[in-house]
């Protein structure tokens, strides 16, 4: 039984009072972060990382871990109550969210989402469970071409998901790349455009980059005009879903649950486009598909099933290959890092304590959700109350300790602030954050394996093709680009896109 | 004022051809490189020549068509002076902090954002600045021991 032996060792790391303690402080940031518009569970990662420094590796990813599916919790509270998604992944909740808390059906809204999250949450982590190990055994395989190939497929594949268009989002990833080569050469230890800074020779901060790029940016969108919010709902109650509430959300969670796991593990905004695409399963299954819109609690629970459950998928590529699938993971790897854990497909033998501690805290996670979230609503609705005048300034107050207390270094918060500015103008500019983000993270690992491979190759760049699980992964992000331009897959692409509209990972 | 999205388009590729030339350039100074040997500037080089075709691309492509209508860059009337006051707040910040310290510049960043820029009244103001200047001592230097300069003053 090594199955069990493993969930054994699991459960061990996690039991300690310690690890339990940061499970519950992550997974309630999450849940603040997820409810407070604006500030999303990257920002929310990134600011807390400085201060799990002095923590072992295994509690700092348990309590960040938390964080994320945390967040996807509390996002669908403000959709249901308030109408406004405080995560894009809980965008869809609104639809039938809402007309149900106007019905005076929020607290079977509320319970449903918090079940219905629990549930698939389970489902993606017995995945994970499943999945992670075999496919970091295959993964073993690889050598820097099949890498390189892979973290190309990575970005394509996150291009051909943005919404708008591939041209910019490709623009965006190849600019990420390029501010991915400021720093210290890893391989000549030449210095490239450091300008004598020490803090630039490290490379350029990602937490910066991203703190600047999703907080201050967000922020600054948001102080152009007051938004003015309503919150229905003064109390809520009958937080228990009653028994045919049951009979109607089972199967959209089950299908919810395991459609978000698969489409997590692919790169780009998974919980996003695993909530829309179970919307549209429900609705199409539906006997009643005119009804959606107004009130049904399916519409709640697949949406909100798939988006907790797209969180766990989203793990694979990292404890398998090592290769970040959105901007929240891609803080995860930056954390591993400073921990001096180095991912790829040795991880899971490396640090079986760290793999399985952290699978175990998700189901833990889930739990203290599950008893928070209930309990805890009518404080997540005052929360919501504070005006946002007053809670922009310390939100990039946030920001600002946030990133200086990482290295104690004034540059870095420059950089913070000059990445709010090209973030804030960018959006104006309808570019798209992700593909950056994301080539900023691989570009480094991409660079040398690119270098590695022309060298074993001895320049020859058909090293990429010859190799056939590179060329499998060249292949697909060759079609994924052109796929666009075949008619009939480009309307269809255009309308998921439609669906995705304006979404930040 | 209303733009086109081909008007954003044609900006945006403007400013990616000078970044991509940019690198192109500064790649040189580095050791590109060979093909067998990849230097250091390599992989610089040909990105900064890869976005620099795809701004030109970019830049046809947006030309003598006029996309769809954009609202204005600033939705408001007000809204420029509210983003250059909040950017400006930011810089400040930085530069005053390690003189002033944390808890003395936090009180004066929270007090001025909170006042100007969606204002609330003087008895707001310094109740949210007071409170968030103390919270924030006590959170970041006294609990989570974040090594914060203190400033002249002290504290």
């Amino acid at each position: 039984m090594d199955l069990l032996n493993h969930i054994l060792l699991g459960a061990q790391v996690l039991f300690t009072p310690g690890n339990i303690f940061f499970c519950f402080i992550g997974v309630l940031m999450g849940t603040l972060v997820g409810v407070l518009p604006g500030l999303g569970p990257t920002a929310a990662i990134a600011l807390l990382l400085p201060n799990t420094f002095h923590v072992s590796p295994v509690t700092a990813i348990i309590m960040l871990a938390g964080i994320y599916y945390g967040a996807m919790y509390g996002g669908s509270t403000t959709s249901i109550l308030v109408n406004i998604p405080g995560e894009a992944a809980s965008v869809i909740t609104c639809l039938d969210g809402y007309q149900m808390a106007l019905k005076g059906r929020a607290g079977a809204a509320l319970g449903i989402a918090a079940f219905g999250s629990f549930i698939a949450g389970t489902i993606s982590v017995i995945g994970l469970m499943l999945v992670a190990p075999p496919l970091a055994k295959f993964a073993l395989a690889f050598g820097p071409p099949e890498y390189f190939s892979l973290m190309l497929m990575g970005i394509v594949i996150l291009i051909y998901l943005a919404s708008g268009s591939i041209l910019k989002a490709l623009m965006m990833a190849v600019f990420g790349l390029l501010i991915g080569t400021i720093g210290m050469d890893s391989i000549s230890a030449t210095q490239r455009l450091t300008f004598g800074l020490l803090e630039l020779s490290d490379g350029v901060g990602l937490i910066p980059a991203i703190m600047g790029l999703f907080g201050v940016a967000e922020v600054i969108a948001n102080v152009e005009q007051e938004i003015k919010r309503e919150i229905i709902a003064t109390k809520v109650k009958n937080l228990l879903p009653n028994l045919q509430d049951w009979k109607d959300s089972f199967w959209p969670m089950i299908r919810g649950g395991i459609l978000g796991f698969f489409i997590g593990i692919l790169p780009g905004p998974a919980p996003v486009i695993s909530a829309f695409s179970s919307y549209a399963i429900e609705k199409k299954l539906s006997k009643h598909p005119e009804k959606f819109g107004t009130g049904m609690i399916q519409g709640v629970a697949g949406p909100e099933s798939a988006n907790n459950a797209a969180t766990g998928g989203a793990f694979i590529p990292l404890f398998t290959l090592g290769i970040p699938a959105n901007s929240v993971i891609a803080i995860l790897l930056g954390a591993f890092m400073i921990h001096g854990i180095q991912p790829g497909p040795m991880l899971i033998d490396k640090y079986p304590d760290l793999f399985w501690g952290t699978i175990m805290s998700m189901y833990l996670g889930n739990v203290m959700l599950l008893v928070l979230n209930l309990p805890l609503i009518g404080l997540w609705v005052k929360v919501l109350k504070v005006p946002y005048p007053i809670l922009f300034p310390l939100i990039l107050l946030f920001c600002l300790v946030g990133v200086f207390s990482l290295n104690y270094s004034k540059v870095e918060v420059a950089l913070m602030i000059g990445f709010g500015v090209f973030g804030y103008l960018a959006r104006k500019f309808q570019f798209e954050m992700a593909p950056l983000v994301l080539a900023l993270v691989i570009g480094p690992m991409m660079e040398n394996n690119l270098r590695l491979s022309l060298v074993i190759s001895q320049g020859s760049p058909w090293i990429f093709i010859e190799k056939p699980i590179s060329a499998a992964f060249i292949l697909v992000s060759l079609a994924l680009l052109i796929s666009p331009f075949i008619p009939w897959i480009g309307k269809r692409r255009r309308k998921l896109q439609e669906k995705v509209e304006g979404e930040q990972i | 004022m209303e733009r086109t999205q081909s008007q954003y388009d044609r900006v945006a590729a403007i400013f990616f051809l000078i970044v991509g030339a940019f690198f192109a350039l500064y790649a040189r100074a580095v050791e590109i490189g060979t093909w067998n040997e990849p230097g250091p500037g390599f992989l610089p080089f040909y990105a900064g020549i890869i976005i620099s075709i795809m701004a030109f691309a970019l830049f046809v492509k947006s030309r003598g068509k006029k996309g769809p209508v954009r609202p204005s860059f600033f939705p408001e009337a007000g809204s420029w002076k509210r983003v250059l006051a909040t950017f400006t707040a930011l810089i400040v910040y930085n530069f005053i902090f390690d003189y002033l310290g944390f808890a003395l510049t936090t009180f004066l960043f929270v007090g001025v954002l909170v006042k100007f820029i969606f204002p609330q009244s003087w008895a707001k103001t310094l109740i949210v600045a007071v409170s968030a200047a103390i919270i924030a001592r006590l959170l970041f230097i006294n609990f989570l021991e974040t090594q914060l300069p203190k400033g002249f003053l002290g504290f």
